[in-house]
């Protein structure tokens, strides 16, 4: 599966040429999200149409957002760009950063967002998690962020507010602050 | 399939959707541009939407990039919803293109601060009229506001919402000295709840009006209050009986920011909604009610609308 907020990436189909959106045709398999997110269809109320899923058993195939086997581009550390199988993949992300935060502290924010946002105990959020594509809006946001400086003792500045679009960056700034704090 | 012609209500040819379940659907009623002091609101109940094939005639409205988006929504409810609002600002814009613009071709860009704005095409032999809008959701509402070349902003929020912290520490933290003071005038915290709603609708609306974000235009930095009647203001205007909202800048209290008016008011029972809009300097009021506009539609894309202006489903008007 691709990271979130990049382009997707051109597919490649062993013997046709790349596809470079999304079939509309797909529609009835789009609702239904990846198995990894076990995200329910809109069931009950769709009835069978005549579309059918551009799919053949012949050639690996991308199965839009389902996470399941996709051809994919990615630049590989030696700079030059290959083409690799991925099964549901974590796409590997190239970030000029500072050390992440640790995974209890995520999971910490996770489950401060879920509390906020009133999601129930299986819907997963995780660091990649964005807020916006969490249902938060900016009163929800506001809130959050006060939750999170109740919890973990600090205080957090309005420009550094802003830049939170994940709760990886929520982690990462906490633990900054928390640094800051005790040094 | 048996759909009942309602006054206002756009008929729908049920027999021929069944035949060709992605038939283009059937074209929006044509709708009055707004006037200079009006602005336009069309708003959406996706509790209504029990129809999942209309899910798919709105999916078919969007660009690959919107669709997208809204498949990594988390959840069928957000993604609805999500649908739902790149639907309703696509066709409630194509009314107003007198049937020439579908919903389909209208393009989006974003303003150097991130604002959504129309990208018009050229026409050689027509001037697409200049729209300006601003979307605003809940899970339970998704409303749009429209105005003619006038800079916009519409926040909603459910009345029966409550907040995980306690509203004073949210005020202290967010709103500027004035409007702390006043909610602590409030000694019911139900009304204290109820206002504090009202207020963050309000600055909200505001901020998305002036399209700078929320970092661009903090909440701490501007006071919006009501002023009361009959006061002249820096234009030497005289207001009618009825106190206004008006905004000031903390560091500049007394210079009332004229160039912003609003409205707040209650939509369907079920939400306080805000709008902000600039005033139209080029067409002022020749001494008469100079406030901002009003005319609401509850809309169905493509299946009802019903203009609700009259109506109870907008009370409580406060301009």
């Amino acid at each position: 599966m691709r990271k979130r907020g990049t382009p997707p990436n051109r597919a490649l189909r062993a013997r046709r040429p790349p596809e470079i959106s999304p079939p509309v045709r797909s529609l009835p398999l789009a609702f239904s999200l990846s198995s990894d997110r076990s995200m329910a269809s809109i069931s009950g109320t769709v009835t069978a149409t005549s579309v059918r899923p551009r799919l053949t058993s012949r050639a690996p195939v991308v199965k839009g957002f389902s996470g399941l086997k996709s051809v994919s581009f990615s630049i590989q550390r030696n700079g030059f760009p290959s083409v690799r199988l991925q099964a549901a993949p974590r796409q590997r992300r190239f970030q000029v950063s500072c050390a992440q935060a640790k995974p209890e502290t995520v999971q910490k924010v996770c489950e401060i967002v879920k509390k906020q946002l009133a999601l129930s105990d299986d819907t997963p959020v995780s660091g990649e998690s964005k807020f916006s594509t969490l249902g938060a809006d900016s009163l929800d946001t506001v809130e959050i962020v006060m939750g999170l400086e109740e919890a973990f003792g600090i205080s957090v500045e309005e420009e550094s507010a802003q830049s939170i679009t994940t709760v990886q960056d929520a982690a990462d700034l906490i633990e900054k602050l928390v640094e800051a704090k005790s040094s | 399939m048996s759909w009942l012609l309602r006054r206002n209500m756009l008929p729908l040819h049920s027999n021929s959707l069944a035949r060709r379940p992605f038939a283009s659907p059937l074209p929006l009623p044509p709708a009055s541009l707004p006037s200079p002091r009006e602005t336009h609101i069309w708003y959406v109940v996706p509790d209504e939407l029990k129809d999942a094939s209309l899910l798919y005639q709105y999916m078919e409205l969007l660009s690959p990039c919107e669709r997208q988006s809204v498949l990594r929504m988390n959840g069928e409810r957000l993604q609805k919803g999500a649908l739902l609002a790149r639907a309703l600002v696509r066709t409630t814009l194509a009314r107003y293109t007198d049937g020439r613009l579908s919903p389909k071709s209208f393009k989006f860009q974003k303003n150097r601060f991130g604002k959504p704005e129309v990208e018009w095409d050229k026409y050689d032999l027509w001037a697409p009229p200049p729209l300006q809008f601003n979307i605003s959701h809940t899970s339970t509402m998704i409303a749009c506001g429209v105005t003619l070349d006038l800079p916009i902003g519409i926040d909603i929020e459910e009345k029966q919402r409550k907040t995980s912290n306690n509203i004073l520490s949210l005020a202290h933290r967010y709103f500027s000295p004035v409007e702390v003071a006043y909610l602590k005038t409030l000694a019911d915290p139900e009304c204290r709840q109820s206002e504090f709603i009202r207020l963050w609708t309000l600055k909200e609306a505001y901020v998305k009006a002036l399209g700078r974000g929320f970092s661009g235009t903090p909440f701490k930095d501007f006071t919006i209050r009501l002023e009361a009647s009959n006061s002249k203001q820096v234009t030497g205007e005289l207001k009618s009986d009825a106190p206004s909202i008006v905004v000031e800048a903390v560091d500049d209290p007394g210079i009332l920011m004229n160039r912003w008016q609003f409205a707040l008011f209650e939509l369907n029972n079920s939400h306080y909604t805000a709008v902000c809009m600039e005033r139209d300097v080029k067409n002022p009021a020749d001494g008469e009610n100079n406030s901002l506009k009003l005319e609401v539609w509850r809309t169905l894309p493509f299946v009802e609308d019903e203009c609700v202006t009259e109506t109870d489903a907008v009370k409580n008007i406060i301009r």
